[in-house]
């Protein structure tokens, strides 16, 4: 339905043209029996974004891009693609292609028919079908495979198959579901830069979902934190890994050391708060906590020290349990009195100087904590 | 004391797989023989009976069945067997694919039409028969070979053809169609391009077991088949008659026959899998 009937139709209907944005999902709930899978969901994507839905599996990522390709209909809220209402549409009539997990070729067509079928459904003339797919393909660096069914290609060569199938008609948005999930290791690296700089050169949004956090981290624009069918967080990346909003994002986020406790003073742009392994404190902007509440705050692993000066105001003593090297960093993980770990990095060049079963004073800047907007319960 | 050298678990596995593929031969070479026996008794000379020794050899008893009089030729109800077996195959294919494709939407009460569907397979087929006569009595309907027979086989071999597509749609890799309806394909485009096609195997294996079960079908066509008869009926009748070789001479072509064709359905079959199969050949 066009915008102009609309308003005919009912004159109180908002205009829902919004050309700037991609994709906006407003307050998007998916129920299956009692079970709440997306519950609330907002989301706007602009033009030529790259999106990562990051998240546990079963947190909702998934049902939400496949609400986005109308595989799914949301029990609640709205989808617009390209500022059009879609929410009711079916998948054929969205402006989108997705790419599936196991890539889901058609086992039965050749590379170079499962290519074209996507053209073939917009009706366009068969002489034109036979040379897009044939552009495509060698674009693609697959036209050796155009007569080859799906069984007899390797992992690699399926992707690239699903891929060229899913953007041949141009779509507006690409929606990826784990889409380098089923490729070996010594793949995903080179397959996800492509991807990158596939994204970049064509300008079509792509929305990602993933539950590797090197991959949204590295590829998205924007990343989408979800926890128990919620967004928990968005921002870019660097938002995100420098200044997480919640425990649950700290938590996932890897390199994050959280404490939770209760506030017991504010004072001049500080909050004291008091957790089970001490007192600690952590600076605050916009609204003040309240005192007596919850609270949680994170520190990254990088930003503690071994060796403690009066610069660094808090304070903690642990026994060092184990100790990972990995090139750049020298991670060392400590028992917490209360029982959680406490994770230490050292700059990987430098020597080692705590080993493990000693106990040292791991010490940080007060403004290195990040106090969380809220308590995961 | 000698000592034997000890086996190797998987020596015994290959041992214990020859020993259960032995017994299964044995199993179908008993199911078999009195087919073959059939067979070769089918070829006795003309003064043959229809027990061992035979009497000569020769053609007769086909030349029989083919200038039969009136009385006992076997080519109408051959006709009549064949065309019903085909038509309730077709129906069977169409309606079962229909069911299962229902059965994949989880509507509500799918548990009760699944039960209602497999009652054709439970209920005994003479009880079914002689219900259906008996109503079609009530409604004045005139029972014949090609409306009454055909609706009560339909009946009988739709579970089977039902059971066949549930199987197959178990196994069936929804994303593949999603993929389609993404792709632009509408629900009857996606149904026609890439849930059929892939499904077929499963499709023909319905028909196939429509043809078989409504060919050789009696207890159902006993009371619902009106003068004209089908082909089993026929046998039996001329078995009340007169036993000659002429009857094997007809079990013998249309096993024959049907095996031909479950050869060439199985090696299509075994083609189009072939050709569709995901691992790496």
């Amino acid at each position: 339905m066009d915008t102009l009937t609309a308003k005919v139709d009912d004159p109180a209907a908002p205009v829902t043209v919004r050309p700037q944005l991609d994709l906006e999902l407003r307050g998007v709930r998916k129920r299956y029996g009692d079970f709440v899978a997306v519950d609330g969901v907002s989301l706007k994507v602009e033009k030529g974004q790259f999106v990562c839905l990051l998240g546990p599996s079963g947190c909702g990522k998934t049902t939400t891009l496949r609400c986005i390709a109308g595989l799914e209909e949301p029990d609640d809220g709205g989808i617009l693609i390209g500022g059009k209402e879609v929410t009711r549409d079916p998948p054929w009539e969205r402006d989108i292609a997705m790419m599936f997990q196991d890539f889901a070729l058609f086992p039965h067509m050749t590379v170079a028919k499962q290519v074209g079928f996507g053209l073939e459904m917009l009706k366009k003339p068969k002489s034109e079908i036979a040379s897009r797919v044939k552009h495509v393909l060698k674009s693609f660096e697959i036209a050796s495979l155009a007569d080859r069914k799906p069984g007899s290609l390797s992992g690699g060569q399926r992707q690239r198959v699903a891929l060229a199938r899913a953007m041949i008609t141009e779509p507006r948005i690409l929606l990826l579901d784990e889409p380098i999930g089923a490729l070996d290791y010594s793949l995903r690296e080179t397959v996800m830069l492509e991807l990158k700089l596939l994204q970049q050169r064509t300008g079509i949004s792509f929305i990602w979902v993933t539950h590797d956090q090197n991959e949204a981290f590295s590829l998205g624009d924007l990343v989408v934190v979800m926890n128990h069918a919620r967004i928990e967080q968005q921002g870019p990346p660097e938002e995100i890994l420098q200044r997480p909003g919640t425990a649950f994002v700290a938590g996932f986020v890897q390199g994050n050391n959280v404490f939770r406790g209760r506030v017991a003073e504010i004072a001049d742009g500080h909050v004291r708060i008091e957790t089970p392994v001490g007192p600690f404190f952590v600076p605050f902007t916009g609204a003040a906590p309240v005192a007596g509440g919850e609270a949680s705050f994170s520190v990254r692993a990088e930003l503690i020290t071994d060796a403690p000066s009066e610069r660094h105001g808090n304070r903690v003593t642990a026994r060092c349990t184990a100790v990972e090297y990995f090139g750049s960093v020298r991670r060392h993980i400590f028992e917490r009195p209360d029982g959680e770990v406490l994770k230490y990095d050292q700059f990987g060049a430098h020597a080692a100087r705590i080993a493990i079963g000693q106990t040292a004073e791991l010490g940080w800047q007060k403004e290195d904590c990040v106090l969380h907007g809220r308590v995961q319960r | 004391m000698t000592r034997w050298p000890r086996i190797g678990w998987k020596t015994r596995l290959s041992l214990t797989s020859w020993i259960l593929g032995t017994v299964t031969v044995i199993f179908l070479t008993y199911q078999w023989l009195p087919i073959f026996t059939l067979g070769l008794l089918s070829f006795s000379g003309p003064t043959g009976g229809t027990t061992f020794p035979m009497n000569g050899t020769s053609f007769h008893w086909y030349q029989e069945v083919w200038r039969a009089t009136v009385m006992n030729d076997f080519k109408p109800p051959l006709m009549r067997s064949t065309l019903l077996a085909a038509a309730c195959s077709l129906t069977t294919i169409v309606l079962s694919v229909m069911a299962a494709q229902a059965m994949r939407g989880q509507f509500r009460g799918n548990s009760w039409f699944f039960y209602l569907m497999l009652l054709g397979i439970m209920a005994p087929g003479i009880l079914v028969g002689f219900g259906f006569a008996i109503m079609m009595r009530i409604l004045g309907v005139e029972l014949s070979w090609d409306t009454t027979t055909f609706l009560v086989q339909v009946s009988w071999t739709l579970p089977f053809g039902f059971l066949t597509m549930l199987a197959v749609f178990n196994r069936f890799d929804t994303r593949v169609e999603e993929a389609a309806l993404t792709l632009g394909a509408s629900r009857l485009k996606t149904f026609r391009r890439i849930t059929l096609p892939l499904v077929l195997p499963g499709v023909i294996g319905a028909g196939l077991f429509g043809f078989s079960l409504s060919y050789d079908e009696y207890a159902r066509s006993m009371f619902t088949t009106g003068p004209d008869t089908t082909l089993p009926l026929a046998v039996m009748a001329q078995l009340d008659r007169q036993l000659t070789p002429e009857i094997y001479a007809i079990g013998t072509t249309t096993t024959l026959f049907s095996l031909i064709a479950v050869t060439l359905c199985t090696a299509g079959l075994w083609a189009m899998r072939r050709s569709t199969s995901l691992r790496r050949s």
